[in-house]
């Protein structure tokens, strides 16, 4: 039997947090994640002793070299290819961006919605803001927008919170602007004083909030269902903190869009007298780095299609849902969780997760391994700021993103 | 492989020839990669230069062309990518710009002017793996960067308490390793530190709100420190008050703190401004230019004021969120960056019709021109704050040809014209000192000893121009330019594709900080220091840097 090895300080590429502190047991090919993790990371950090799948061509068992062969051959003869998922790291970022430039085709995340829907505000305005290391250490009133966010970022206010903060004092406030705070949110905010403001409309809210804080009384009683005494008193508040943060989950809303762009002309509004910024939350599954690989690569964020020796970019005709529309072959990576591709007719070759269940069997199925678990890599954090390296837990069997992409691009 | 270049002018300063003013041509010889002394040996190939001129390739120690604020800048400003698109050339595909350009697009045109090295001046420590990333991903030029710190609150922290030099030295030697980085940078010294606490100003000697600690400290120390551990390159110093009318005083007032040790001023037009005259702006070039000549301890480069659209881009968030008002078009990114610097984007379009615009541009060549020594200048535009570095034979011949300065200077806002003294300097900068300014001399400064030079033994990095009368020209069409002994451009279009590598410094410092490193990391920063720190095999996909022994530290 293998001996239990216990690694410790290891980082983690899922949500976007970039916790890097946790605690891992690797015993053979079983990987389990112990504290401090949350149920995600816990998850998606399991493996047990089983053997990988291999490729498949059409659902027959294929030997990598024929899998290859066959999705090359794919793309040869496609005419409009969308590479999406793109849950990768930033070695397979880049192998696709190589295979985009071979063979042409729309580069997106299945995770850009949120992304774009902040981009709104961010191309037309700019924006003001922080990073984490900023919001634990000043931080003295957070400004939390729309649902609780803990449930997908397990560990969001234990690192946004720490014991001992360098300057925010013992009074450090959090406002919940939308749904109230679950059980692990307030465990996690023990040391904060934690206020809740329901409102199933926060945009409302937070334009009052932004034309009182700039000194002004919105004509109304209540808006986005808080009455404007207590809005009045919160940004009362808001100009007396040292140092106010507002974050937000743009995906997770339609109206996205407008929480985005209403919390940046708060803190814009803000910063005349005191210092605030925004966090907005995002950042699964390194699209943060994927992201940022396609701006320095190709001078566009996501959503930008490459053809011939030229790129364009188009947030709305190259979004995946849409730019599956005119697609006939989807080559769908992801290497950090069984997401299945999308529903779609064409061709698809699948770079997946070795747990990916789907709907219909991929033209090319080629498992990868996992970045952080089967190899090493690097991630983005949700900040754009601050990356991480990921390690290996065991050894691998299945390629990377990055290999299996190069061997398809370069034949 | 063995590579000849036949019969060309040999223009290489650093070794005190000058076969342009002496007509003299000779033969430059190539052995894997290196210049070697001629032989009688059969080569690969060989080149007829007929007499054009050999230079080694171009060095610029300040362009901003990796790190986080250029993709911010890339975001906020699709508008540059849009209107530039892909260059031509069976590559890659790989995007366009002109004031944020891609990675690709930077490495070829930088290469297409010549040059072959460039250093990123603004590396901020948490996200110097993605600048590292960025690096590695622009073809045809070496690169390193200038690491941003004294804004940092661990360092901060040191100074409040009183630290001793050598505990701040083993900080800054642990920093260096950790970013894998060239030099130290630091910007508006303390400022961007005080603006996280509210702070909207920051002189010399004021103190920081929280800290008491004041930028003349924050200077003085790192500058011991770079000094003491023995980093080729002197502290890289943008100064306090960017932009700010009446910033001479405190720029004269700098280069005293420095008590006679070396320091670099970068984009010293920023600096150079005074309040004199109805708009309570003008020139200082003549003063600052008159303390520059005075004291040999300081160099500086220019960061020159070129007309049109560009972007600014800076770590310096106290001085771009004052002047984002000015935006153009009108919209600005800031950021407060994890204990640890700052930056902020600013896009501005530079009218020539503007009294403040243009006389940013006539100081920028005043002090060009004023500052005698070649040797202790350098030619930048603060890429791309001043102006994208694209402009550079432009500005080649604004500094070459005294008839074309004036032509230009004629066509600037009328006003701007009399408060510059630009019209009466006489001088021309000849083809040699050219040479100094963008190979010669920051080759020397960076203490990089195998380039900037065509002796035996320097890297194979070589530009070859034809000569022209019209020096925008001449510097705008390379004729040939080899990368490390390859022909990477070829009359004036990039033919190839070249790998470059990443320049780094390696202190010695004392390791017992390293425990102190990993309990700040854990305990303030939320992130553990061994995933800050950044190995070798993370640069140039695994190739890892060139390193440059620190040696030599003195007090
Ligand atoms: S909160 Fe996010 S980064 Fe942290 S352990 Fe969970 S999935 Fe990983």
């Amino acid at each position: 039997m293998a001996e239990v090895q216990t690694i410790e300080n290891v980082a983690c590429g899922f949500c976007g947090l970039g916790c890097d502190d946790l605690t891992v047991e690797v015993e053979g090919r079983q990987v389990r994640a112990k504290a401090p993790v949350c149920p995600e990371a816990a998850r998606l950090l399991r493996r047990l002793d089983t053997a990988d799948p291999v490729a498949r061509v059409a659902g027959e068992t294929a030997s990598e070299t024929e899998a290859t062969e066959a999705a090359r051959q794919i793309l040869a003869n496609a005419r409009a290819p969308l590479i999406g998922g793109l849950g990768v790291d930033m070695a397979g970022a880049g192998a696709a961006v190589d295979l985009a430039i071979r063979f042409g085709g729309v580069l997106d995340h299945y995770a850009s919605e949120g992304l774009f829907r902040n981009y709104a505000a961010a191309q037309r305005t700019g924006w003001l803001s922080t990073t984490l290391a900023e919001v634990r250490n000043r931080c003295d009133l957070l400004l939390v927008v729309g649902d609780d966010p803990s449930a997908t970022w397990g560990r969001l206010f234990e690192r946004f919170f720490p014991a001992t903060p360098l300057f925010a004092g013992a009074n450090r406030r959090v406002v919940f602007l939308g749904a109230a705070p679950g059980e692990k949110a307030r465990g996690q905010l023990a040391g904060a004083q934690v206020v809740h403001h329901a409102s199933d409309d926060p945009v409302a809210a937070l334009e009052a909030l932004g034309t009182l804080v700039a000194g002004r009384r919105p004509p109304g009683e209540s808006f986005g269902g808080i009455g404007a005494d207590t809005l009045a008193a919160l940004a009362e508040e808001l100009r007396n903190a040292h140092y106010a943060v507002v974050t937000w989950n743009a995906a997770e809303r339609e109206d996205g869009d407008l929480v985005a762009t209403r919390a940046t002309a708060l803190v814009d509004r803000l910063n005349v007298t005191t210092r605030a910024g925004v966090f907005p939350l995002g950042g699964r599954d390194n699209i943060i780095g994927v992201n940022q690989l396609l701006l320095w690569r190709l001078g566009y964020p996501l959503r930008t299609a490459v053809r011939g020796q030229a790129s364009t970019h188009d947030g709305t005709l190259f979004a995946t849902e849409a730019a599956l529309a005119d697609a006939d072959v989807l080559v769908w990576i992801s290497a950090f969780r069984p997401e299945p591709p999308p529903a779609f007719a064409g061709k698809i070759i699948a770079l997946a997760h070795p747990e990916t269940i789907f709907d219909k069997e991929p033209d090319v199925l080629i498992p990868v391994g996992t970045p952080g678990v089967d190899h090493a890599g690097t991630v983005f954090r949700m900040d754009s700021i601050v990356s991480l390296p990921l390690g290996a837990l065991r050894v691998a069997t299945l390629p990377s993103v990055a290999e299996a992409v190069r061997r398809i691009a370069e034949g | 492989m063995r590579l000849r270049l036949k019969g060309g002018r040999v223009l290489d300063p650093a070794n005190g020839e000058n076969g342009v003013a002496s007509g003299a041509v000779r033969d430059i010889e190539i052995e894997d990669g290196r210049i070697v002394a001629a032989t009688d040996l059969k080569a690969d190939a060989e080149y007829e230069l007929g007499g054009a001129v050999v230079m080694a390739g171009g060095i610029d120690l300040h362009s901003h062309i990796a790190g986080g604020k250029m993709n911010l800048a890339r975001l906020l400003m699709q508008e540059d990518r849009r209107a530039f698109p892909e260059m031509p050339g069976n590559f890659c595909g790989c995007g366009g710009g002109r004031a944020v350009p891609t990675a690709h697009a930077t490495g070829c045109r930088y290469a297409e002017l010549g040059y072959t090295t460039v250093f990123e001046p603004a590396m901020v420590g948490a996200n110097a793996r993605g600048a590292h990333l960025e690096m590695a991903d622009i073809p045809n030029l070496d690169t390193g960067a200038y690491l941003v710190l004294g804004n940092d609150d661990y360092f901060q922290r040191l100074l409040a308490a009183g630290a001793a030099q050598e505990q701040v030295n083993a900080y800054v030697g642990w920093m260096i390793e950790a970013t894998q980085a060239f030099a130290i940078k630091i910007v508006n010294p303390g400022g961007i530190n005080a603006f996280k606490f509210n702070a909207r100003k920051m002189d010399l000697d004021e103190a920081n709100p929280h800290y008491g600690v004041t930028p003349r400290k924050v200077l003085t120390t790192l500058i011991r420190a770079v000094t003491e551990l023995g980093i080729p390159h002197p502290i890289h110093l943008h100064g306090c008050n960017l932009g700010v009318p009446g910033n001479d005083d405190t720029t004269l007032a700098t280069m005293l703190a420095t008590e006679g040790r070396r320091l670099h001023l970068t984009h010293l037009q920023f600096h150079s401004y005074g309040t004199e005259g109805d708009k309570r702006f003008s020139s200082s070039a003549a003063r600052i230019a008159e303390m520059v000549n005075a004291n040999p301890n300081i160099s500086v480069d220019v960061g020159q004021v070129m007309f049109g659209q560009t972007i600014t881009a800076s770590a310096d968030y106290m001085s771009q969120y004052r002047n984002r008002g000015l935006a153009s078009p009108k919209k600005s990114i800031g950021m407060d960056i994890e204990l640890d610097a700052a930056c902020g984007v600013v896009p501005f379009e530079y009218k020539d019709k503007s009294f403040v615009n243009a006389l940013q541009w006539a100081i920028g060549l005043e002090l060009f021109l004023l500052v005698e020594d070649p040797w202790r200048i350098f030619l930048t535009t603060d890429h791309p704050n001043g102006g994208p570095f694209t402009t550079y034979p432009h500005l080649i011949r604004l500094l070459m040809d005294r008839d074309f300065r004036n032509a230009q200077l004629a066509t600037l806002n009328k006003a701007a014209q009399a408060h510059t003294l630009l019209g009466q300097i006489t001088r021309e900068y000849t083809l040699e000192e050219i040479a100094i300014l963008t190979r010669a001399a920051p080759a020397r400064i960076l203490g990089l000893t195998d380039k900037g030079h065509l002796g035996p033994g320097a890297v194979a990095d070589i530009a070859v121009h034809t000569e022209d009368a019209d020096r925008e020209a001449m510097f705008s069409t390379t004729r040939m330019v080899f990368k490390n002994g390859r022909l990477i451009v070829k009359d004036g279009v990039v033919v190839e594709l070249a790998q470059g590598t990443t320049h780094v410094a390696r202190p010695d410092f004392d390791r017992s900080v390293e425990k102190d490193m990993q309990r700040w990391f854990d305990e303030a920063v939320g992130l553990k220091a061994q995933h800050f720190r950044i190995s070798d095999g993370e640069l140039r996909n695994g190739a890892g840097p060139t390193i440059l022994k620190c040696e030599g530290g003195a007090s």
